[in-house]
């Protein structure tokens, strides 16, 4: 209970003045929904929101987890040598500015109408910081380990497992929990375009200026992607917790 | 200078800054030939200043009225009587469309008689949100047809697949799509008996109370600027190129010619009372709005 309770208070707090101000009429409920239109367009429509949520759900999970070990194993490759860095890691930025919306009705032509479009769209959004950290971690192994592991004549893979893999974790698990958020991002912005999922239910109830059901689709990818980084965190706390000092705290 | 012509200075100022303060109209699309009549319009001529602020897809004109982010916007009919029935108290105008310019466009090739053939096999794309989407689905529905979103206005996946029909504005895609060498088959939405003004000027129902005659003097300078257009959309089209220079000049001019006749009536923007009660009738039955309004709320002909 002492853990919820912080972050419940602001909830409860912010929930109840936004309601408020609606019933008062100090916004209008056209520009902005009592938090109870929402959880009531959440009741209304819950068979089509609740399928809706699978099918994000489903292409978000894919496109991170294929972020996932592509940009590790990118990061692998870029941290084996300077000269494929230097040639390469500028192309990998290419992945973090290129404009999502402005490219995905090519991913449609690429891919088609559907799930593999939206995979893909929450792929080329979340892979970047997964390259980036994972990255930075390979290569700010504690140069007394690496020194160590060459005297006993370590080879190369060896040192990546058992050396600058785990060194590298905490920064590979930051990396991660950017990721797992874009991957909502980007799943979304892909189903305004492929047509399903969240996404959807948000470009047809924007249409029919039905505010609240935005909120409500809105709230659930938010929840998709509180869950995505709940695990992540949990994740970390097995892995980290016997020697990472942002795990032990207390 | 003593302090009463100070004062009167002033005032006189104020007052001339409150009577040329910048009116702002949202558009809901780039500047292109449906909004010629509203480029082409002389504001100072009759002493309103007047700021045009275009938009593209999905800008809520109709909720930045209601909010006042807008003092005048363009706006569909079917959207606003969905606005007023959530309690966004906006007003219509000057219908610059007539008849409705949306419809279906197919390939020509495949020798479709009717808009439900299109909705036999293949592919439709159209923004499943629109009150004619759902008219269409309720008549014939989507079982057959695989609908995925609108593409806006561009149309490669429509000439890569002979099976794609896409949602259209009648003098717009169609056009391009001819010049891409594919021959389409254009049904227009009006056919299935739902036709509601589009490129609608509104104000929202404050606005016009507090300065009826400022809606007056939009209305007379707007309807002079699409008779102007209709007149010669020449100039205009200039203009409005080099706005959005993404639009060739020879798709204004012939965009300008095409919607002519959705545009002229005897007396250019006018609205009636039966097409307003016809409109809100279909939405009422496809639950869009809760209940029936009456029609004279909705609009204003000054």
């Amino acid at each position: 209970m002492k853990k919820f309770l912080p972050p419940l208070i602001p909830l409860v707090v912010i929930t109840l003045a936004l309601e408020w101000m609606v019933r008062s009429a100090f916004v209008p409920g056209y520009l902005v929904p009592a938090p109870s239109a929402v959880i009531r367009a959440l009741f209304d429509s819950r068979d089509e929101l609740s399928a809706a949520m699978a099918k994000t759900s489903a292409a978000a999970v894919i496109g991170f987890a294929l972020s996932t070990f592509t940009g590790v194993a990118i990061a692998v490759l870029l941290s084996s040598s300077r000269a494929i860095q230097r040639s390469f890691y500028p192309y990998a930025v290419f992945f973090q500015t290129v404009p999502i919306i402005a490219i995905a009705p090519l991913l449609v032509i690429w891919f088609g109408y559907g799930m593999k479009t939206v995979i893909a769209s929450a792929f080329i959004v979340s892979i970047f910081p997964v390259i980036a950290n994972t990255l930075t971690g390979l290569l700010s192994t504690d140069p007394a380990l690496r020194d160590l592991f060459r005297l006993y004549g370590a080879s190369a893979g060896v040192t990546l497992v058992k050396l600058r893999f785990p060194a590298a974790l905490p920064q590979i698990l930051t990396g991660l929990r950017v990721a797992s958020g874009l991957a909502v991002i980007g799943a979304i912005v892909g189903e305004f375009i492929g047509g399903q999922g969240l996404g959807s239910v948000v470009d047809v109830a924007r249409t029919q200026q039905r505010v609240d059901k935005v909120f409500a689709a809105v709230l659930l990818a938010s929840l998709l992607g509180l869950a995505l980084f709940g695990v992540i965190n949990l994740i970390s706390a097995l892995t980290l917790r016997r020697w990472h000092a942002s795990e032990q705290a207390s | 200078m003593n302090r009463r012509t100070f004062l009167g200075a002033s005032a006189a100022l104020l007052a001339a800054c409150t009577r040329t303060a910048k009116i702002r109209l949202a558009l809901n699309w780039k500047p292109d030939p449906q909004f010629g009549g509203f480029y082409a319009a002389s504001y100072e001529g009759h002493g309103l200043g007047v700021e045009i602020l275009p938009g593209g897809a999905g800008t809520p004109t109709v909720q930045m009225i209601g909010a006042g982010s807008a003092e005048f916007g363009i706006v569909s009919a079917d959207e606003l009587v969905v606005a007023r029935s959530r309690g966004n108290d906006v007003v219509a105008l000057f219908a610059v469309f007539q008849n409705c310019p949306q419809g279906i466009m197919a390939h020509a090739s495949r020798h479709l008689e009717s808009i439900g053939d299109v909705l036999k096999e293949g592919t439709l794309a159209i923004q499943r949100g629109l009150p004619y989407a759902r008219i269409l689905e309720k008549k014939y529905g989507f079982d057959h047809v695989k609908v995925v979103p609108s593409p806006g206005g561009d149309i490669s996946a429509f000439l890569r697949d002979e099976k794609f029909a896409q949602q259209c504005f009648v003098m717009s895609e169609p056009l391009q799509a001819k010049h891409a060498g594919v021959d389409v088959k254009v049904f227009p939405v009006a056919d299935i008996g739902y036709n509601p003004y589009t490129t609608v000027l509104a104000t929202s129902g404050a606005q016009l109370k507090n300065d009826p005659d400022r809606a007056k003097t939009m209305v007379a300078a707007v309807r002079d600027g699409w008779q102007a257009y209709l007149n010669d959309p020449a100039p205009t089209n200039a203009k409005m190129h080099d706005l959005n220079p993404s639009m060739d000049a020879a798709a204004f001019a012939e965009v300008a010619g095409a919607q002519k006749p959705f545009i002229e009536t005897a007396e250019l923007g006018s609205m009636t009372a039966d097409r307003w009660t016809t409109l809100i009738g279909q939405l009422a039955e496809l639950g869009d709005i809760p209940r029936a309004m009456p029609a004279q709320d909705c609009f204003r002909n000054l």
